[in-house]
Parts: structure tokens; sequence; C-alpha cells
């Protein structure tokens, strides 16, 4: 055959030109108050509370009225925090704040019509958003500081007390939720795909077992499924088992259910026709399965198994119900067995920074995949692996 | 049709490669084919035209058992392959079929989306099913887009790669359905051409088409398809001069 097609041209990569127009003063200004307004309740408040902390200083009387004595741990650093808070230079920081931030409200919301240009506009609004924003961080600091931040500061912000539980304890707890979470995760997506693959059958009695289980497992908390599936081991089968192998079955099981939904809409997004192709080869169903359709299906569910994954990683604090020993615990058992211990809660601030520094960078990845299908480069049109 | 129905053996050379034989189909309650015959020999191309909804694709995707009809049997190289003890499987790499929306795996190349059945279903090794799909590449003059992904190749590039697709099983019998409709105007032509080329080399062919032009030169035979029956049969260029039924005679003047 002739070649009678004229070949797609390549398009031509080059990034569009700025058509957001110049910037003026007066927007400028706006966006500039905003800023301002910004900077000066949490960059005076931060900057503030570490010139306490960081210079040398002695418990004040006030804070000795507060029962911040020097038996306590870590009153230094509770006392200073109060101090800084309470300081006349954070009453005024915040003042300044609040009035920067009204008039960059004011200022940048009522000339934002009058804006010529997108970007002047842009700037305006952004200008009275940042504005509205240091108004409100401000009153929020205003307001808290008239409560008892030396309590709550004593019981959550101590970090002092965890000195004995850290780094090595915190890291191992960090460890073990991330043990528990993958191990859920890959035991989830095993059980998700053998039961995927039965849910879709044509057949009611290959159907109807999976859904039963998906149902179960979907339809009842996790907490109940833990402490219910420990006792099911101890007493039903007479089995002693250990609580973290529980915890790890029981999340492989939990995420298995989930999974199977999210693989079953994954194949069942392939279009028809993929695997009417497939079979009009002569290829069997788990051939046409394994070839076309779950190499396709298989990017559409990494970001909801991602999801599912992150989700899990939380999750994997339920196992407090069940009890674990020192070595074993993750970073919610770790928290608080050292609450227990020092009638602190300080260690669940802490815990909290724990599960941000495992969930947040797992997160973004999360959000740069989903941007990657999105734009098609790993999508269904064009695949280019 | 219902005189071979009811005859004695024919003769091996005039045995039908295909033969459908009263197919009903429903789909839930809606009865799609009522009663369908059609009995093609080895070499020769039945077209099938009639209006949108009348049942062309299900009679198609009935013949190679994409849908199982609910009543009736299709005969395919003198096997019953409505029998459910019939290997499907085995009975389809012996019948092709293209589709209007191409159907090709995106992940794969144009080679690997033929060498994949070759490798997997016919058991060729990489060499062997490499050498087979660029044959038949080079057939529908693709050679050159071997390493192209489907999203980099044009519509009749596309549908010109699900022929050869096909084509490389060497399967005895093509279906077509309306593998031209979803092309733009000017890709049209070039898959046409190939399934021209093909019909002059031999293949016997089942071919759901708008394309009246096509239907008129290159039908053995013409089968105008409307609510769930064959209404009239015979050969195209009879049929275009002198439709036998009210119905084709609506529905050429509206196609024509
Ligand atoms: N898989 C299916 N399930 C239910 N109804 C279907 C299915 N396939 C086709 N039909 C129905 O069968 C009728 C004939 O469809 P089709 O064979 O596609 O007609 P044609 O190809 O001639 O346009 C239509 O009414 C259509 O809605
Ligand atoms: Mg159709």
């Amino acid at each position: 055959m002739a070649e009678v097609t004229l070949d797609t041209r390549p398009l031509v990569r080059e990034a569009p030109p700025d058509t957001r127009g110049p910037s003026s003063p007066q927007s400028l200004t706006a966006l500039w108050l905003g800023i301002g307004s910004i900077a000066a309740v949490l960059g005076g408040t931060i900057a503030l509370i570490l010139n306490y902390e960081l210079s040398p200083r002695v418990l004040t009387p006030s804070c000795i009225d507060l029962q911040l004595t020097r038996e306590i741990r870590g009153a230094l650093g509770v006392c200073n925090f109060v101090e800084a808070l309470r300081s006349s230079a954070e009453t005024a920081v915040l003042l300044i704040g609040i009035a920067l931030g009204v008039v960059a409200m004011t200022f940048g919301w009522s000339i934002r019509g009058r804006m010529d240009t997108l970007r002047r506009r842009e700037q305006a609004i952004t200008g009275a958003i940042l504005g509205l924003q240091g108004v409100f961080i401000a009153l929020v600091i205003l307001a808290f500081r008239e409560g008892r931040p030396d309590l709550f500061a004593k019981n959550f912000l101590n970090f002092a007390v965890i000195g004995p539980y850290f780094p090595g304890p915190f890291f191992s707890a960090i460890k073990n939720t991330i043990v528990l979470a993958f191990v859920g995760e890959a035991g989830g997506i095993v059980i998700g795909m053998v039961l995927a693959v039965l849910s879709l059958s044509t057949r009611s009695a290959a159907r109807a077992p999976a859904r039963a289980y998906i149902n179960l497992f979907r339809g009842t908390p996790l907490i109940w499924q833990l402490a219910t599936g420990y006792f099911v081991l101890l007493l039903g089968f007479d089995i002693r088992p250990s609580t973290f192998l529980v915890a790890m079955g029981i999340f492989a099981l939990n995420t298995g259910a989930y999974a199977a939904e999210v693989f079953r809409a994954g194949i069942q997004s392939i279009e028809r026709g993929q695997i009417e192709a497939a079979r009009s080869l002569g290829m069997t169903y788990l051939q046409a399965m394994r070839f076309a359709i779950v190499p396709q299906a298989i990017r559409r569910v990494i970001p909801p198994l991602m999801n599912e994954f992150v989700i899990l990683i939380k999750d994997t604090a339920l196992v407090v119900v069940l009890g674990l020993t020192t070595s074993q615990q993750e970073l919610f058992a770790w928290a608080r067995a050292g609450q227990s211990d020092t009638f602190n809660a300080t260690f669940f601030t802490a815990a909290a920074l724990g599960y941000l520094v495992v969930t947040l960078p797992l997160i973004r990845l999360v959000n740069a995949v989903e941007r990657r299908l999105r734009s098609g480069l790993v999508g269904i049109a064009g695949a280019t692996p | 049709m219902s005189e071979i129905r009811s005859a004695p053996m024919p003769p091996p050379d005039e045995e039908p490669l295909i033969r459908m034989d009263g197919v009903h189909k429903w789909f839930g309650d809606n009865h799609v084919l009522r009663g369908i015959d059609v009995s093609l020999e080895p070499g020769e191309v039945e077209v099938i035209v009639g209006p949108s909804g009348g049942g062309k694709s299900t009679l198609l995707r009935c013949a190679n058992l994409l849908e199982r009809p609910t009543l009736g049997k299709v005969w395919f190289m003198n096997e019953d392959i409505t029998d459910i003890r019939c290997d499907l499987d085995a009975v389809r790499t012996k019948m092709g079929m293209v589709f209007q929306q191409f159907n090709l795996f995106p992940h794969m190349t144009a080679l690997s989306n033929i060498t994949v059945a070759l490798e997997k279903v016919l058991r060729l090794n990489d060499a062997e099913a490499r050498d087979r799909a660029m044959e038949q590449l080079q057939h529908v003059g693709l050679e050159h887009k071997a390493d192209s992904y489907p999203g980099q190749l044009s519509g009749g590039q596309q549908q010109r790669v699900a022929i050869a697709r096909a084509l490389a099983m060497t399967p005895r019998l093509m279906l077509f359905d309306e593998v031209t409709s979803a092309l733009d105007p000017e890709l049209v032509g070039e898959v046409l051409g190939v399934m021209r080329q093909l019909a002059e080399e031999g293949m016997t062919m089942m071919v759901v088409t708008h394309e009246m032009g096509f239907a008129r030169e290159v039908g053995t035979w013409m089968v105008f398809v409307d609510g769930g029956v064959i209404a009239e049969r015979g050969r195209p260029k009879e049929m275009f001069a002198n439709p036998q039924t009210d119905r084709l005679r609506q529905f050429l003047s509206k196609v024509l």
C-alpha cells in the first residue's frame, strides 16, 4: 500500500508568553501590605519565641506563680514560651499585623475592580487575602494568650520531657508504623487482586463470597476488626498470637477489601473494546486480562492505592487497642506509653510530627503521579512508558 | 438460507466457510436478531448494510461468538461453534475481527500489538513473531511505524495496524465492523484500499459498512439488515439498481 496519510506534525513544545501585563505601584502596595501583615504576625511571633528560647534566661516570678518551678522538667522552656507570648513586643507585633492586614484588605479589595491588567488585579486580590489571613491569625494568637498558654505549653509543647524517649524509641516507632502499614498494604493488594477477579465473575457463586467479604470489612470499624480478630484467634482457635502479627493480618484483610474495589473500578474503567479485541485474537480470558487489561488498569489504580496507603499509615494508630510490647510500639503506642509515664501530652504532638514526616512526602508523590496521569504522560492516549 | 439447511451434505468445494443458521439474539427483552441465516463460501465477501440499530454489529459479533446467540447455530469450518464444548479461543484465531474504534492496545507499540497474540496464543518464538508482524505491517504500508504507540498514529494508521494484527493470525475469515466510521474523511481511503486489496487476494470477509461504493465494487453478496432480519440479499449491483423492498429503497435514497 502506498502511504497516503500526511504524517502528523510533531507538536512544538514552547512555553506560552506571559500575558498578565505589568504591575502598578497601587497594586504592589496592596500586595506588600498583605505580605507585611502575615510577616509581622507569623514572622514576628516566631522570632520572639526563638529569641526568648535561645537567649540565656531564668525562671521569672510570674512563671513560678504559675507552678512552673525548677523541679518540673522543661519548665524554663515553657516559661520562655509564655513570657514571649505575653511580652509587650508581641502585643506590638500583633497590633501592627492587624493594622497592616485591615489596610491590605480594604485597600486591595476596593481597588481590584479598577485594575486594568491581570497582574495588577491578582496582586490587589492576593494582598487582600493575605491581609485577611494576617488579621485572623493575629486574633487567634491574641485570644490564645489571654487563656492559659502556660498550661497548654506545659502539657503539649514541652519537648524536654521527650528526652529519654528520643531518638531511639521514637524512630523505632516510626519504623514500626511503616512496617505495619507496608505489610498491610502489600498483603491487601494481593488479597484485593483475588477478590477483584472474583467479584468481576459472571457467576454469582464466585461473586457472592467476595462481596460478603468486602462488605464485612468495609462495613465494620477497623478498631472492631482488630479487637475481634485477636479474640477470634485467641478464644475461637486457641492460638496465642503476637499482637503485632494480628495487627498486620487485620490491616491486610481490611486493606484487601478496599483494594478489591479499587482494582475492580480500575478494570471496569478499561473500554470494553480492549478485552473484545484481545479475545477476538484468540486470547483466553486470563491472557486478555494479563496482557491487555491489567497493564492499563495498573496505571489507573496507582493513585487510589497510594491514597489507601496514606490512610493506612494513620490507621495503624488503632493497634493501641491490642497492646504492644515496647519494641513493637508504633508511633501512637509510643506516644501513649510516654504520656502515661510522664503525664504529659507533648508525646502526641511529637507523634503527629512523626506521622507528617512519613505522610507528607507520600502525599506529594501521590499528587505528582496524579498530575502525570492527568496530563496523559502515562495515560491511556499516547502511552509512552 | 433455508435451502442450505434442508440440503444434504454439499460437495466439499461448495462447503460454506461460515454458516449462521436461524440465529436469534435477545438483550434482556430486546429481541435484536430475529432469525439470521448467512452462508459464505471461501473467497466471498459479504457486505452488510442497513440502518443504525438494525443489528448489524450484533450479527457480526454472533459470528465469532463475542455475543452468544440465544437461539440458532453458527458453523465455521465444519464445526458447530455454538456447541458449548467448542474451544472458542482456537476458533477465534481463525476468525479475525476489526472494530470501529480500532481497539489497539495503547500500552504497546504497533509491533507488540501484533506480536503479543502470535507469541501468547500461537506460541511463536520472538523472531518468528517479529518477522510475521513486520510482514503484515509492510502489507498495510506501515513497517516504518513498527515502534510507534497507537497514540502517535493517525486514525487511519491505527486501523491499518488493527487489520495487520488480525491478519497476522492467518485467519480464514475476517470480520469488519464499520471500520472507517470513526475516521476523518481524508483517512477513509487508505483503510478501504487495504480491504479492497485483501478481497482481491481471496480473503473471505464479512463487512459491515456505510461505504456504498466499496459495497458495490468489492461485495460478492450484499445483505440489507433491518429490524433484526435480513430483509434482502443479493448481488450488490443488482440491489443498488433494483431494490426489492421499500425499506431498502428508502435506505439507499438516504445514503447514496
Ligand atoms: N451488549 C448489548 N446489550 C444490550 N443491548 C445491546 C447490546 N448490543 C447491542 N444492543 C442493542 O441491540 C440493537 C442492535 O444494535 P447493533 O447490533 O449495534 O446495531 P447496528 O450495528 O446495526 O447499529 C440496538 O438496539 C442496541 O441497543
Ligand atoms: Mg454497529
